[in-house]
């Protein structure tokens, strides 16, 4: 078992060593790295949006049902919100979501590649089907996950406030007092860097899964389960040891 | 030329080649034979580089490509063209898409002479009005040959079909086995098929290399098979009883 984990954590390296290799042509890798910007960013702000809005409404409402009390002013669950969802929510959250979505699609959509040998196909060709598959998703992930970081951030809030003034748990006036309350802009920067981490997983370790699958569409299938447990274990990992080396 | 010399390649311990030596020759229809699970795929993916060998040589003309790097068989494999058993055409792309991937890739074609180019080939192998078509949107025979249009696109000095004629219909199978002959020698390509139907045999084996249980038996031309005294390529070539019967005749 352990030699199968170094085995494969070599092979994940020889693999990112061809991702990044200097592509055939440029202009073709910036085309393809439009389609995923789409594919894979554009297409996910629905379900990042609609999961930060709740998100923002349900942390709202716990953190004032959990401060019940007169010693605290009201204005704190605002802050409670906007700390909870700038530091942890949006950027850990929306990335195990972002796993769910993105990295199954992409271990399933080269998975599929390689059982049909349409991967043999471009190496036939000369291609160096790593870069031209993997590169495009790598580059598109880094460019858009920071936009779905903020906007989860901004809708999330958003969703804290409706709730929070909905529910008459806190005054619109205190809320947002709250949410200015005490800010410090480096937990966005912090955010956004644990983000970009976080995409950077997500994308190559699913891609690995799918890149060198062998057998049938059952193989696929397992790859694209593995591919989200996998990166969903080291987002978690990387997320205590980013928290460490960012906020310490 | 190809010219392979002492191929061996093995899996977790088990043989599959045990040392084959054979030359393909070019303006030839070259056939590998042999039953399913012989060694004729593990033999051409080793030849085009998708396997490596465990040892021997792979010469394309003087160039030995096993021993290059992958800049170096980029090269080489610039001037191959290859039909996958499935076709293997990017679900992702139309017909033309297709077509035209190896031009985007490697030339410097301005758009009116790539989709000239596209149309120039699907034309070639009898397919037209089916370039906006996604793969799934076609039939088996179809996408044999749009397959074959995408690797004749850049014309390639070397052509590898795998099973060229799995699931496809007697007739449909005639025509690409004739497609692919036209087009070798057209082309003067050095063709490597590997195959198991015996139509394919018969109609368009120029040479022919029979593969058993990993090691070459025997090898020769379509008129020379069926009067071979190999014992594994007669059980082979007169499988059914059809060929049994003809063979009766014969005698």
């Amino acid at each position: 078992m352990l030699l199968n984990l170094f085995r494969d954590i070599g092979r994940y390296f020889l693999m990112l060593q061809k991702v990044f290799s200097k592509p055939e042509k440029p202009v073709i890798y910036y085309k393809q790295t439009m389609h995923e910007l789409v594919y894979l960013g554009l297409n996910s702000v629905g379900i990042i949006a609609i999961i930060s809005f709740f998100m923002g409404a349900v942390i709202t409402l716990q953190t004032a049902y959990n401060t019940e009390n007169p010693i605290y002013p009201t204005y704190l669950i605002g802050l409670g919100c906007r700390d909870s969802i700038i530091l942890e929510f949006s950027s850990t959250i929306s990335a195990l979501i972002l796993a769910g979505k993105v990295g199954s699609n992409i271990a399933s959509e080269i998975g599929t590649m390689r059982v049909t040998e349409q991967i043999d196909a471009l190496e036939i060709m000369g291609v160096n089907s790593a870069s031209y598959l993997v590169l495009p998703k790598i580059i598109a992930t880094l460019l858009f996950n920071p936009i779905l970081t903020l906007i989860s951030i901004i809708v999330g809030i958003f969703g804290g406030w409706i709730a929070g003034t909905t529910a008459g748990v806190i005054t619109s006036q205190d809320f947002i007092y709250g949410i200015q309350y005490a800010f410090i802009p480096y937990y966005i920067t912090y955010s956004i860097i644990k983000t970009l981490f976080f995409a950077f997983i997500i994308t190559s370790v699913s891609a690995f899964q799918g890149y060198y699958v062998e057998g049938g569409s059952l193989e696929v299938g397992r790859a694209s389960t593995k591919a989200v447990v996998y990166s969903s274990v080291i987002v978690l990992m990387f997320n205590v040891i980013l928290t460490q080396l960012l906020l310490s | 030329m190809i010219t392979v010399k002492n191929l061996d390649k093995s899996f977790d311990g088990r043989l599959v080649l045990d040392n084959i030596s054979v030359t393909f020759e070019p303006g030839k229809t070259n056939l590998i034979i042999g039953r399913s699970g012989s060694g004729k795929t593990v033999l051409l993916k080793s030849i085009v580089g998708l396997l490596e060998p465990d040892n021997g040589e792979i010469w394309f003309e003087d160039v030995l490509f096993n021993r290059l790097d992958f800049e170096g068989k980029k090269k080489i494999r610039e001037q191959m063209g290859m039909l996958f058993q499935g076709s293997a055409l990017f679900d992702s792309m139309t017909v033309e898409q297709n077509v035209r991937f190896p031009l985007d890739m490697f030339t410097n074609k301005t758009m009116e002479e790539k989709t000239d180019r596209v149309n120039f080939c699907l034309k070639r192998v009898n397919i037209i009005n089916v370039n906006k078509l996604f793969p799934s949107e076609l039939s088996g025979g179809m996408k044999k040959r749009v397959a074959i249009a995408r690797a004749i696109s850049l014309n390639p000095k070397y052509l590898f079909c795998d099973e060229p004629n799995s699931g496809l219909d007697p007739l449909t199978a005639i025509l690409i086995d004739n497609l692919i002959k036209e087009l070798t020698e057209e082309y003067s390509m050095t063709t490597i098929v590997n195959t198991h139907d015996m139509n394919s045999v018969i109609e368009i084996g120029e040479k022919i290399v029979f593969i058993h249980e990993g090691l070459k038996c025997w090898e020769g031309t379509n008129k020379e098979i069926l009067n071979s005294d190999c014992k594994n390529l007669n059980d082979f070539v007169f499988a059914n009883a059809l060929a049994k019967q003809l063979k009766g005749m014969e005698k």
